[in-house]
Parts: structure tokens; sequence; C-alpha cells
């Protein structure tokens, strides 16, 4: 029985670790997860380094949600971002030059207002879970730029020269939608790497929190292009979705807002159907290696630092 | 996005690799002086990387607060596959695409994706939608259910288990009379009570297979539950705001049924509000997850122990996993 499995499993790595903390200390900082700076070839990666990695995602999205919430960054609230379990020596955050309180958006929809109130404070938990889960391997926040990235990324998309998410609803829903369906295809990527059950489990919960914001940030998205049908809300989410999809090499991973025709229960495709879910002709949401969610962050084809991470991300998996 | 392998395979696959499955372990001296082999099959269990890489996981996450060692008994040899969890899957992707294509449509599955011998549906109808978008949105969340269910039944293959019987009238009667909401509800009346009908399920599916998650043991089968469960969690979202926007009459309704899902299903709710939209534990933000004999409670809207069937499965779900903990 699978839930006996899981539970032999999860005696087993009991009495493995507790032999391995036995060890001399020398040995076991050997095994130990974060004191190599090296880069690690994919064969070697842990469910450290993909916590790790996750981690790095999730603050940037706290990041840009705190920021729009509130105008303060995560540290200003008290959430740790150093190495290990140190509160500071973590990276900075580049916003634009009027300065983090001018990032609070200043919001007209008040349900608007309450999602980014929401979002904000489940990507701070997210972060302070995966922190406390790594513990001492945890990495610190790294260089963050929440604004030539999102110049550069409309320019790519070809939504204009300049985009400030951080100015109206509608600019932090689709600030938003550049983040959420990414983690989900990171989580859903990363899932079947992760070895130890709990962290499967938590990662799938994660996966699932990150779909809910995507499916509350595209509905909130799609019922304003719907009412405001000449402000081209729905087609500049197809256009991220198709640099997201150029940057990590498939071309065809990613769906905007949209309509599609649907055959339902027949045998013609005669029903409109909306796109509010990002997934493939199975409706099996995307899933993404870290090399491909590396290509979007970073705004590369081929995966040079940059973009939302300037100098890269954190740890092993970079 | 890879297809899952037909029935076969997958247990060809499970033999194969996975011989700790197909190992009836009653011993706990057993277990632990085979405790070298075992480490080494569960790094290989989902094609999993091997080396001293992952010991080393196994030790630094070991001592993480993600890692909760497991104090319950060992349960009996019952050995639940894949197969298994993913014909319990099937009986519930059978009830959503059911109701998402009667609302839409007015009528469900064709025989083609229901399999030989399906049971009846009793209840529903086409949903008075009053404009375009509204239609939109149900027409997507229908083929998208009913996607699944073919996507199960084709990676099933002859092990695809055939649709129950399903009721969709007086089990939303019984469940609103349950959670207070009145002697009746009709999900079907309007496109706002339909919202209130899909809010029934949508959680519950993701929190099922979130639990599912962690048991199957093949890693292209995760991926594919991994997916479809972040499929359900757009859907959840999606039908959550678009409550919030239908106002809180409708808001009352999807809280109460919310408060007996919790009853039912061991808790795991979050209660729906502006700043609430996502159902998640409220110290990590991360979903629910839920055991079969929870999702079977509120799908069989029972609390009794050992219960088969009821609520909207009158004949109870098809396949191995069709009863609540005794």
């Amino acid at each position: 029985m699978a839930t006996t499995e899981t539970q032999i499993l999860d005696e087993v790595i009991v009495s493995s670790r507790r032999r391995l903390m036995m060890m001399s200390g020398t040995a076991l900082a050997g095994l130990m997860l974060g004191n190599s700076t090296k880069a690690k070839a994919e064969a070697t990666l842990t469910d450290a380094d993909y916590l790790n990695f996750a981690l790095n995602l999730e603050y940037l999205e706290a990041q840009f949600y705190t920021l729009a919430n509130s105008g303060q960054t995560i540290d200003q609230i008290g959430i740790g971002i150093g190495p290990g379990t140190s509160a500071t020596g973590g990276g900075t955050v580049i916003v634009k030059p009027s300065g983090a309180a001018s990032c609070k958006v200043p919001f007209t929809i008040p349900a608007v207002a309450s999602y980014a109130s929401e979002i904000a404070s489940e990507e701070q938990k997210h972060v302070n879970f995966l922190r406390g889960a790594l513990g001492a391997s945890a990495v610190a926040m790294p260089n963050i730029d929440l604004y030539n990235s999102f110049n550069a990324a409309a320019a790519a998309a070809g939504i204009g020269p300049a985009f400030d998410p951080f100015s109206s609803d509608v600019a932090f829903l689709l600030g938003s939608y550049i983040f959420e369906d990414v983690g989900v295809t990171a989580y859903h990527g990363a899932a079947g790497l992760l070895t130890v059950s709990a962290n499967l489990g938590a990662a799938a919960g994660i996966l699932a929190v990150e779909a809910y914001h995507a499916g509350l940030i595209r509905t909130v998205l799609w019922g304003l292009d719907q009412a405001n049908p000449g402000d081209g809300i729905a087609a500049t989410t197809i256009k991220i979705s198709n640099l997201r999809a150029a940057l990590d090499g498939t071309n065809n991973d990613d769906i905007g807002l949209a309509t599609a025709q649907v055959s339902l229960n027949t045998s013609t495709a005669n029903f409109t159907a909306s796109t509010i879910v990002n997934a493939d002709a199975n409706t099996i949401a995307f899933s993404r290696t870290t090399q491909q969610v590396l290509n979007i962050v970073y705004a590369s084809p081929s995966g040079a630092k940059g973009g939302f991470f300037p100098s890269g991300l954190n740890g092993n998996i970079s | 996005m890879a297809v899952l392998q037909r029935t076969p395979d997958v247990t060809e696959q499970a033999v194969q690799t996975d011989g700790l499955l197909r190992i009836p372990i009653t011993e706990r001296g057993t277990l632990v002086r085979n405790v070298d082999e075992l480490i080494r099959r569960a790094l290989t269990r989902r094609n999993f990387l091997v080396g001293a890489g992952s010991a080393a996981a196994l030790a630094a996450v070991g001592c993480s607060k993600t890692f909760q060692p497991a104090t319950t008994p060992l349960a009996p040899t019952t050995t639940l596959t894949d197969v298994d969890y993913l014909n319990f899957a099937l009986n519930l992707e059978y009830l959503e695409a059911s109701y998402y294509l009667i609302a839409a449509t007015g009528s469900g599955l064709e025989a083609a994706d229901a399999g030989n011998g399906a049971g009846t549906v009793t209840g529903g109808a086409m949903v008075p939608f009053t404009s375009k978008i509204q239609q939109e949105y149900a027409y997507e969340i229908a083929q998208d259910e009913l996607n699944h269910v073919r996507f199960l039944r084709s990676a099933l293959g002859s092990a695809a288990v055939s649709a129950p019987a399903i009721d969709l009238e007086n089990s939303f009667n019984a469940a609103a009379s349950a959670a207070g909401i009145g002697s009746s509800f009709n999900p079907f009346a309007s496109f706002d009570a339909f919202l209130v009908g899909a809010f029934v399920f949508e959680d519950v599916g993701v929190t099922a297979y979130h639990g599912a998650a962690t048991l199957l043991t093949s890693s292209t089968n995760l991926g594919a539950a991994a997916g479809i469960m972040a499929v359900e969690a757009y859907h959840a979202a999606e039908i959550r705001t678009l409550i919030l926007q239908a106002g809180s009459t409708y808001v009352g309704y999807a809280n109460q049924i919310s408060a007996l899902r919790a009853t039912l299903g061991g808790g795991n709710e979050t209660s729906l509000s502006l700043t609430s939209v996502v159902a998640c534990d409220p110290t990590n933000a991360i979903a629910y997850a839920r055991t079969t004999s929870e999702v079977l409670s509120i799908v069989y809207a029972t609390s009794v122990g050992g219960a088969t069937s009821g609520g909207f499965f009158p004949a109870g779900l098809n396949g191995n996993i069709n009863s609540t903990t005794p």
C-alpha cells in the first residue's frame, strides 16, 4: 500500500539521517548542502537545490507584491533575506527612480487592492516557509530588478518602450500575470525531481497556490478586458505569453487570454470558450525545466543572467 | 506533455523500478535490516537522481521543518497502485465533466467518454446564461474537465473504470439542507447558482490531487497529476473570484458549503472573502491536501465510517478506492 510505503520511506529517511548525524563533522559537512559554491552538474542536484531555486523565485514575487501593496520591500517588514537564518545580507532591489514608496499601486478598484494584499501575504509566507525549511542552507535574496526588467520585457514583447507595473490596477495585474504562470510551470517541473515525500507535498501545495493566484489574476484581467474592449488588455497578455514561450525555446507552451473554439460533447467546435486556464491540449498545466524558467526570468533565450535577476540566482541552479 | 503509459506499461514499470511497492513488509525488523536497499529504492522510485547528492538531500532536508517522521502504525498490506489512484481521480472527473457539460449544453458525457455500462446521471439542465462571457467560462471548464476524463481514460487504457451513477439533483438538495442553505438548491437555475455548484467541486479537486501526489509511484503519473491539480486550482480561483463578483448572497452560500466540507473533509477549508480567494493553510500559504477517505466523505456527503456510496455517487465510486475509512 502506497501510504505504507510512504511511512516506511519516512522511517528509512529518519534512520538514515540519524546515522549521518553520527558521522564525523568533516564527513557530514561534505554531505550537507549549500556548502559548495561550485556549479553542480544536473545529475547531483538535490532537494535543497530545487527548494533554493524556488526560494529565489519567491523572493522575486514577494518583493513585487509587497512593493505593490505597501510600498515597502520584504526586509522592511521583517522578512529575512540573508543567507541561512540571517535576516540581513541579501541583495538589493532596483525599483523605479522615485523610490520604493512610490511603488505602492494607486488602486482604484477595491477588489484588486484586496487581491494584491492577499497575494503579497501569501508570497511572503512562501519565502518564510522555504527559508525555514532550508534552515542554514537557505540562500540569500539575490539582486532583483523590478524596473529595467519590466521596461525591457515590454520592449521585447512589443508592448511599448516602457512598462510600470506599479502605475495602475491593470498595470499591476499585468505585472502579476508575468510571474504567476511561470511559478506554476516552475513548481510543476520541480515536482517530479524532489526526492523527499514531504518536500514533494509542500511543493505541490505551493504549486496549487501559484495556480490559484494565476487563475485569480487571469479571471480578473479577462473580466476587465471584456468590459473595456478598447483597452487591449487581453492582447497584452498574449504578447507576454508569446514572449515567455519564445524565451523558453518552445514557442508553444503559454496561452494568453483569448477565446478558443471547443467541441464539448459534440463533433464540431461550435462553442466559444475563454482561456482562463493556461494548459496544454489535454488541459494539463504546462511544465518547465529550471533552464527554461531561468531563460524567462533572465529575459534571455540563452540563459544569460539579467532581467529580473541582474546578478543571477543564488544557489546551485543559476 | 508526455502522455501517460497505458496500463500494462505502468504496471510493468511499477514492478521493475518500484519493487518496494510489491513487497509486503509486515515487520519493522525487516525494514531496518534492509535500510540501505530501501534507500536505494526510494531514490530511484521516481526516476530520482542517484548518488551522494541525493543522500545529502535526505540528510539536509531531513533536518528541516518540511520533514515530518511518520508516527502512525503501519497499515495492512492492501496494495493500492497508481492505477487505483488514477481511477479514483477519474471518478471525480466524471462527476465534474457531467456537471459542467450538462450546465453548458444540457447533455452530459457521450457514451464513448463514459465507458461501457456507465451509470445513469440524475438531474441537471442547461443553465440559462445571460451573457457571452458567462457561456465562455462554462464552455471552457466543461471542455477542460472533459479533456481530463479523456486523458485519464486514455492513460489507464483497459484498466479505466466506467462512469459510475451520478446524482446532480438530490445531492445538491441534501447538501443545501446539510449546509443550512435551505431545503433545496438547483445549481442549474442561474449562472450565479451554477458558480456555487462549481464551488462544491473545485477546491475538493485540488485537495484530492494534492493528497494523491505523494502516493503516486511513477514520475510520469506524478507529473500529470500535478498538472491536473494546477488546472483544478485555476478553476477554483476562477470560480471563487466570480462568486465574489456575484455578491454577498452567493458568497454566503459558498461559505456554508465550505463549512460543510470542513465538517466532512477534515477541515482543510479557507472561507471565501475578498482577502482570501486562495484556499490554503494560513501559516505557510500551502494548499490543503486530503486523504481519499476525506474526499469520499465529501462527495458521499456522509461522516459515516465505511461508507461506500451516497451524495453525488448514489452507487459509489467505481474502482478499488470507494470506501471511507471504517
